[in-house]
């Protein structure tokens, strides 16, 4: 049990890193960005490329800045403009860049599978209460946690986070304060962008890289920021441990409605507490 | 508007008693549809059965066409291995004149046009579904099999099993109908080997971590796993078994699992995995070696996959049964078909009577290194009188 519990971590961490993107560029923007899964699949075949040069660590540094340049481009091209839109205007043209970018990646990369395989230093196994565990997934759950206490330092600590709590609390207020709102939007979903990429290229040795892998793990994703909230990073932390837990402790009590649960919970969350574990009760 | 015109000023020809009504009619293309997944987690297997189509195709033509010199032509519809979008793509492909439909990929979006080829006055080709469904209960005369279907796969694997000494199994299927029809069949012929089964396990198509499963059949103490897990779910469950050590104390054996492209991505992971094997490029007859020189000479030197073998074969049954039915109308190509050998790229193949279903060998064997790189290789196989089990008695033709 020990393993299983282990492995809904892993699974967690890999959701948390998705979603608490996904959560900054909301909670800035406004936004419901349904090309996040498509950023998170172009992270990893970046990182491929990138790791036929110069090895893993290279393809994980690339994939992350690529997808932060790419994210800091959509926000000036699209989401800028579109900010007093409705939001299904905005949310209907990520759906066309999440279609994109798949093209894209067809063309590039073509349609067959491709591998990238873990760092050698990451690549044995430990044993654990009779059983292997590879030191790959578990260091996915450090990076999870290296994820969470950064951007909390970062939001909690720093100007620029004091900036970013601000703003998406009030932008206006905070615009007047003589915050560059603009400049800042430009930042978070930069930073959230590259989390996405980030999260697919830690992904990218477990599962085969194809043009659709982030359309799975994307819906997984939406459960998570809507049952934590879709504003809050806590909520996204808490959430995202809670699915990987239930996912994979239902694989293994109530196989045959494992793949359910965790939408159960969201309507449950979205009946009794419409705003999300973290959220406000009323909102 | 343009046919009906055209049948119009057929039709008075004829009424005018003037024969040459045919030639009006010679130049109209033979229309192919072909619903099926080129996005999702079976894009893969569909892109094969398109690319091995469009090669056939692009054979008969350049020949001259069928009956006639009528050129073929086929459209190809986007169903995301999703039953519902499978039958709307099919309807329609069918209503709009392509209604001599073939080769979606999951079992479940052929048993949902098979239901409709009546409807629609269609004829269905599986080249991919691996459901006994689609031959047994749910067969229809407009419906044929060209691929192996599972009960096929199980009759190849209880000789193979019996050879094994592990006696503790688990399995791990495809969330899908032809998973659980595998499963039902898996844990039938572990049973009858007097085995037993520790663990069973249903995974979503697409999932992305397996290691819950591979937990599972860790802990529950099995020594061997049988395995339904095709194209990129195949390939990221070995993956992750291989860090967990899984690979090297379970051996996995799998029907439609050790499939080509699988393999070519797995390289040294997949070595020693087993499973059927439906169709090879390395099956040593003549027709077979020709049908994958031409390929190679298309594809710049890669060898043609089991999914295109399959596919290919089932535009063989197609084009013959054309030429054999001298019309492309849905029926009269069905009823052509019907109790005839066909000539096939791994011999000759008969479409059994009672069920529609081609009766051709089946393969079993390993992966293996051959001149450097990882391939599956054949290690027993059976003629196509002994791969079958008798047909199913649930089916019953309706027309």
């Amino acid at each position: 049990l020990l393993i299983q519990v282990l492995n809904g971590l892993v699974y967690g961490s890999l959701l948390y890193i998705l979603s608490v993107g996904l959560v900054l560029v909301f909670g800035l923007r406004r936004v419901v960005n349904f090309a996040h899964g498509g950023l998170f699949m172009l992270g990893a075949y970046v990182a491929y490329s990138c790791s036929l040069i110069g090895g893993f660590w290279l393809g994980l540094i690339a994939g992350t800045l690529a997808l932060c340049a790419l994210g800091a481009v959509i926000d000036r091209l699209v989401f800028r403009p579109l900010q007093n839109q409705d939001a299904t205007v905005t949310l209907l043209v990520t759906f066309g860049i999440l279609l994109v970018i798949e093209d894209f990646v067809r063309t590039i990369w073509g349609k067959d599978f491709l591998a990238l395989s873990e760092p050698a230093s990451l690549a044995g196994v430990i044993p654990l209460g009779g059983s292997q565990f590879p030191v790959y997934r578990l260091a996915i759950i450090a990076a999870a946690i290296a994820v969470a206490v950064g951007l909390s330092l970062w939001l909690n600590r720093s100007r620029y986070g004091l900036y970013v709590r601000a703003s998406s609390v009030d932008p206006v207020t905070t615009e007047m304060q003589g915050v560059d709102t603009e400049r800042l939007g430009a930042m978070v979903v930069a930073i959230g962008s590259g989390l996405a990429g980030l999260a697919g290229v830690i992904a990218a040795p477990l599962v085969t890289l194809s043009p659709t892998m982030g359309s799975y793990i994307q819906i997984d994703c939406f459960v998570v920021v809507v049952t934590g909230g879709l504003s809050s990073f806590a909520g996204a932390f808490i959430a995202a441990m809670l699915i990987g837990q239930i996912h994979n402790l239902g694989v293994v009590f109530v196989p045959e409605a494992a793949s359910m649960i965790p939408l159960l919970l969201m309507a449950l969350v979205l009946a009794f507490r419409p705003g999300g574990l973290a959220g406000k009760p009323t909102a | 508007l343009r046919t009906t015109r055209r049948q119009l000023l057929a039709g008075s020809l004829a009424a005018a008693g003037i024969g040459a009504v045919r030639p009006t009619f010679a130049a109209d293309p033979i229309r192919i549809g072909v619903p099926t997944p080129l996005s999702g987690a079976y894009a893969d297997l569909g892109n094969q059965a398109k690319r091995a189509i469009e090669f056939a195709i692009d054979e008969v033509n350049g020949a001259g066409g069928l009956l006639g010199g009528r050129m073929l032509e086929v459209r190809f519809l986007d169903t995301e291995a999703k039953p519902e979008l499978a039958r709307q793509q099919g309807e329609k492909l069918a209503l709009g004149g392509y209604n001599l439909l073939m080769a979606a990929v999951n079992s479940s979006e052929g048993l949902a046009i098979a239901g409709m080829v009546d409807r629609w006055n269609a004829l269905y080709i599986s080249t991919n579904h691996k459901a006994d469904d689609l031959t047994g209960k749910a067969c229809n005369a407009r419906v044929f099999r060209v691929n192996k279907p599972d009960a096929a796969d199980m009759t190849l694997i209880r000789p193979w099993l019996a050879t094994r000494s592990e006696t503790k199994w688990s399995v791990l299927c495809v969330d899908i109908v032809a998973g659980h029809s595998a499963a039902a069949n898996f844990k039938a012929a572990i049973t009858g080997a007097g085995k037993t089964v520790v663990s069973e396990n249903f995974a979503s198509l697409g999932t992305s971590d397996y290691a819950p499963y591979i937990e599972q059949i860790s802990s529950a103490g099995a020594q061997g796993t049988l395995v339904v897990l095709a194209g990129r779910d195949g390939i990221n469950f070995v993956t992750q078994a291989g860090k967990f050590g899984l690979l090297d104390k379970v051996i996995i054996a799998g029907t439609s699992f050790i499939t080509d492209n699988v393999v070519k991505v797995l390289g040294d992971k997949a070595k020693g995995l087993w499973g059927a094997i439906n169709y090879s490029a390395t099956i040593d007859v003549p027709t077979n070696k020709t049908f994958v020189e031409n390929w190679q000479k298309k594809h710049s030197g890669e060898r043609p996959s089991n999914y295109e073998g399959d596919a290919y074969v089932g535009m063989q049954l197609l084009v013959q049964g054309l030429q054999k039915a001298g019309s492309s109308k849905p029926l009269d190509v069905a009823k052509a078909l019907s109790g005839q050998t066909i000539k096939t790229i791994v011999g000759e193949q008969t479409v059994r009577k009672a069920d529609n279903q081609l009766i051709g060998p089946n393969f079993f064997g390993e992966v293996r290194l051959v001149d450097g790189t990882y391939r599956p290789v054949v290690t027993m196989s059976l003629p196509g009188d002994k791969a079958f089990p008798p047909p199913n008695g649930s089916c019953k033709m309706n027309s």
